[in-house]
């Protein structure tokens, strides 16, 4: 009986899927990281009640399939970055029309041919580069083409608690935070934080976590002026400037300045709950944190939040490791009716991006940075600066995705002392250049 | 099933004409249409790919472009890659973590569970459940347990102010969390063939023991072991293959972290020709797991063919 | 089952202590479940303030309302259904077929195939993969049902089973219905394949299951999310917990995908335990 139950429930909800609206418009298939937030905006199409950058890129495209009859975007959510399942995707030639990349990682795919050129589609539906920030335009193209229309530059930021700042001592007269300047600054502080509040200073998502630990490497090398990438395929990194960061976040680490065993979602939820002073996080979750802090009796609401750019710790160049998210399309034989539909689906993003920059991600077109509307936004005073800081690394640079796995590896075994640093750093430049080496 | 074993007969053709003087054992031709809808998609669904995959291990070959001949080229650099090297001791590591766990705990739990009590029906039903779950599940049920914060291991360890250990990311427990949810995934088929085995040995034989007076110790090691020594060694080697070839848990547990400590050689091959696009080299390292198996599959062999002699 | 009768004095004491060590160790076999069926009853944002609040009011079905009307888990659900019923069918026909062929007539090379066949168990279903994932793109198999069931269809285990099955049959029966001039399929059709049930309940269950719990191939051949089997769509939304609708919604899933194959297992658990043992015993 119950079995008959489960599968009447199973084939009735199949038919359904088959049965859902599909009138004669053009389909289009789009394939988005970002998460999924059904239950909560499955139906909204008004953008501006959406927070977070689920939330808000799944109430735009309800809002662009509403607002076009003859147009059907059918979504795909894949797991952060997607990438996997987009390369098996294009090898077995079922590519999404459009997807999610990160301007770091077009180059693998552009330089397989297997994404389209943007250039006459963007000028058809009156969308013109020179209308992008010099950051996403020069991450959208490669080999002198768009391949990629950009929707945000983003970068790592300290997402800061200020009750606990206050009680570390930590702020200035003008209720500013007080951050480091330099490394041992960044330890004497911590320490101070730990010793006032009983609370790590850092919190970090450091459980089998690769991205994270890159970027705050590839920054801290920027900041000492260390060309670890002047050959595109060759990497310096077993160099004394490197070492410098590795042990700086391996001092971090064992001085318990900061969380050790969260992962991602662990990391959001314990600052949340105000388990320590800073979040090293992206600009996505500026929006929620900004939203969390508004709401009574939440952590944050007690005594602020407060977000910046990484500190400048070295004497170098006043840098920080960014990249940027694009939509993407697949080379594939097309109708004039699918072209023009993905032109519209295009032309949407770039006119919607200032609701996309909500999530706190800087617009990526110089009239939205420059409107009064971008600049009310929240915090925004204290991270525009990131618009100058933001860098790249060189875009000829392939294997971004793959880098970063072993750069992240190799780095949290010499944090966790696992390995010693300098043999970490060896083996991280070793496997880097092989990689590269082989592609 | 009896009225069935007769209706050939009654059912017969009305040939006749000729006698049944044909040797139905000759070997004929026409007898290959039985196997060959099975060894088509056995040749060009396993034996084409295999030989395909060896060929493509001496090449330099990425998912979008075939490319150059480079001889044994992939396996050395195989074999020079810390990473895989790594792969191939976790995964022994992991088999000798598991595959002692799962025989002695099925053995313990055959023994006990070998009655005709409800309780014991019950409880053989129990531990055998999970093993009908999939991977997938069986990975998220036991990250909600390790997970920090919502875990239910944390949230125990917090009863008593405690931190609960940190199986999915502490580089010495990592795999012995997967080794945990593995073996609560598997216990099922092991205690199941003791089980079998168990209720093979003739029910006499203990008669005499009791008469004997001998305890429960005595009759266990000299009756109820030397009698399922075959089914243990079967279960043990079973065991082996099954557990070689980990992926799902540790992919969905651990990505194989931290810094590749949980990295099975599956998980190796995925990474590399799936995710780094290095076709060739995946395929390389293909070739040396199906070798591992091959010889595990070769000592299965050898073991219960002696056996089998023995007997 | 059968329990030695034998009947020695402490039996009582030494009984309690294995019982409550049993006990102990169904406890961890249940404790997960239960763990995740309490957190599927739970509102998001009262777990991540407490964990503790599984044990405590309010509950509420909402995880699962929104289960069922935004989760694709009922489509991965049928996708996995047709994957391991097309697998299992086709198994059985080609197994029982080949077995027969194999245990019972003659022709040239038979020995040869035979042992070839057997080298395929030794063949790991990972040391093919990037070459079958390589073919099956031209192919354009990819995301489809049969891109999915054939693979299966080359596991040597069936056929190895069969034959031995068929093998133990006493040749009297088919002898007798072939000097009939019974052809040969009839009397591998009327005589021996009734014969066989048992071991093709063994074998089905077997390659279900198998089918069911596969993860690797469809990873790699399902990209496409009306084509997820259950197993590639639960991990889908597994790994990364902040880009999910939340704990207590994934459990809520996990709920779903799990409940299907328990029931199926707790219905036919008497088949699959003799199915189990009899693979044991050969």
């Amino acid at each position: 009986m119950k079995m008959k139950k489960v599968l009447f429930a199973a084939v009735s909800a199949g038919v359904l899927m088959l049965a859902s609206p599909s009138l004669a418009a053009t389909e289009l298939t789009v394939q988005r990281f970002f998460g999924a937030c059904d239950a909560d905006f499955g139906t909204n199409t008004d953008v501006a009640k959406a927070v977070g950058e689920c939330g808000i890129i799944t109430s735009l495209i309800n809002k662009f399939n509403a607002d076009n009859p003859d147009v059907h975007v059918s979504v795909s959510t894949v797991e952060w970055p997607g990438y996997d399942q987009l390369t098996a995707q294009f090898a077995s030639g079922e590519a999404p029309d459009i997807v999610t990349i990160h301007e770091s990682a077009l180059s693998d795919y552009q330089s397989k041919g297997l994404l389209m050129p943007l250039d006459d589609l963007l000028k058809s539906v009156g969308v013109t580069p020179d209308s992008f920030t010099d950051a996403a335009r020069n991450g959208a193209t490669k080999d002198g083409k768009i391949y990629g229309l950009p929707i945000d530059s983003w970068t790592m930021l300290y997402h800061i608690n200020m009750d606990l700042f206050k009680q570390a001592g930590l702020v200035n007269a003008d209720g500013t935070p007080i951050l480091p300047t330099s490394p041992e600054e960044l330890l004497a502080q911590a320490e101070q934080f730990k010793q006032k509040t009983g609370k790590p200073y850092f919190v970090q998502n450091l459980a089998n976590e690769t991205a994270l630990y890159t970027r705050n490497l590839y920054t801290y090398l920027f900041q000492q002026n260390s060309d670890f990438f002047a050959d595109p395929k060759h990497v310096k990194l077993n160099t004394p400037e490197a070492k410098k960061v590795v042990e700086m976040y391996k001092a971090i680490f064992d001085k318990d300045y900061t969380t050790k065993d969260l992962d991602y979602g662990g990391a959001i939820n314990a600052f949340l709950a105000g388990g320590g002073g800073v979040q090293l996080n992206g600009t996505w979750v500026v929006g929620d944190n900004n939203a969390q802090s508004e709401t009574k009796g939440t952590a944050l609401n007690k005594g602020g939040y407060a977000v910046y750019p990484y500190p400048q710790l070295f004497a170098g160049a006043h840098a920080q490791y960014a990249d940027g998210h694009t939509w993407a399309v697949s080379q594939k034989d097309r109708t004039p009716e699918q072209t023009a539909a993905i032109g519209k689906f295009l032309k949407f993003f770039a006119d919607h991006d200032f609701d996309w920059s909500r999530t706190g991600h800087l617009p990526a077109y110089k009239a939205i940075i420059a409107s009064d509307a971008f600049k009310a936004l929240p915090h925004r005073n204290t991270i525009a600066a990131v618009a100058d800081l933001g860098r790249p690394l060189p875009s000829a640079v392939q294997r971004q995705f793959a880098i970063q796995d072993i750069v992240g590896e190799e780095m949290s075994a010499a944090i966790t002392g696992q390995k010693d640093v300098d043999a970490a750093l060896a083996d991280m430049e070793s496997r880097v250049n092989e990689l590269l080496a082989n592609i | 099933m009896d009225d069935r074993r007769a209706t050939p007969r009654t059912a017969l053709p009305a040939a006749g004409a000729r006698t049944a003087s044909v040797d139905i054992y000759a070997p004929q031709w026409r007898n290959f249409i039985f196997v060959a809808p099975f060894l088509f998609f056995f040749t060009t669904l396993l034996l084409v790919p295999l030989f395909w995959g060896m060929w493509l291990s001496f090449h330099k070959a990425d998912t979008f472009s075939s490319g150059n001949f480079v001889g044994f080229g992939n396996y050395i650099r195989l074999f020079h890659d810390k990473v895989f090297l790594q792969s191939v001791w976790n995964t022994f590591y992991f088999v000798l973590l598991t595959v002692p766990t799962l025989a002695l705990i099925g053995l313990f739990l055959a023994l006990c569970l070998n009655r005709r009590t409800r309780t014991a029906a019950v409880l053989r039903t129990l531990f055998f459940s999970s093993s009908v779950l999939s991977v997938t599940i069986v990975t998220l049920i036991w990250r909600i347990v390790f997970i920090p914060n919502v875990g239910l291991l944390s949230t125990i360890y917090g009863w008593f102010g405690a931190t609960a250990p940190a199986f999915i990311s502490d580089p010495s427990l990592a795999m012995i969390g997967i080794a945990i949810a593995t073996v609560w995934w598997c216990i099922g088929l092991p205690m199941m063939l003791f089980l079998s085995a168990l209720q093979q040995i003739p029910q006499d034989i203990y008669e005499a023991a009791a008469l004997d007076n001998a305890n429960r110790w005595q009759t266990l090691r000299s009756i109820t072991l030397p009698s399922i020594k075959r089914t243990f060694v079967l279960v043990v080697i079973v065991q082996i293959v099954l557990q070689f070839q980990l992926f799902g848990q540790a992919w969905l547990m651990t990505r194989g972290g931290p810094n590749n400590l949980t990295k099975p050689i599956v998980l190796y091959i995925y990474d590399t020709a799936f995710r780094r696009w290095d076709l060739g080299m995946g395929a390389a390292a293909s070739e040396v797991l199906f070798v591992l198996i091959l010889m595990a599959a070769m000592a299965q062999y050898l073991v219960t063919r002696n056996k089998a002699g023995q007997a | 089952m059968r329990a030695p009768t034998i009947s020695i004095k402490g039996r009582a004491f030494g009984d309690r202590v294995l019982l409550a060590l049993v006990i102990l160790l169904s406890l961890v076999m249940v404790a997960p479940v239960l763990w995740v069926i309490g957190l599927s009853l739970k509102e998001n944002a009262e777990l991540m303030a407490n964990p503790n609040s599984v044990f405590q009011a309010p509950y509420t079905l909402k995880n699962y309302i929104n289960t069922i009307g935004t989760s694709s888990v009922f489509v991965w659900v049928r996708n996995s259904i047709i994957v391991s019923g097309g697998l299992t069918l086709g198994t059985l026909i080609l197994s029982s077929l080949a077995g027969y062929g194999f245990a019972r007539l003659n022709f040239p090379g038979r020995n040869v195939l035979f042992v070839i066949v057997l080298f395929g168990l030794a063949v790991p279903e990972q040391a093919v993969l990037v070459a079958r994932h390589q073919i099956f793109s031209m192919l354009n198999f990819h995301n489809t049902y049969h891109g999915l069931i054939l693979p299966g269809l080359s596991a040597s285990f069936g056929v190895f089973l069969m034959t031995q099955y068929f093998k133990a049959i006493p040749k009297e029966l088919d002898e007798a219905a072939m000097l009939d001039n019974a052809s040969r399929f009839r009397t591998f059709w009327k005589v021996l394949l009734p014969l066989t049930v048992p071991a093709q309940a063994t074998l089905g269950i077997f390659t279900f299951l198998g089918a069911w719990n596969d993860y690797l191939w469809p990873l790699i051949s399902a990209t496409k999310k009306d084509m997820y089997t259950l197993t590639v769509g639960m991990a889908s939304t597994q790994t990364n917990f902040a880009q999910s609708e939340g704990i207590g919604f994934l459990m809520a899933q996990a709920v779903f995908a799990g409940a299907p194959i328990l029931i199926v297992y707790l219905f036919f658990q008497k088949y699959i335990v003799t199915a189990v043992s009899g693979a044991a015993v050969r």
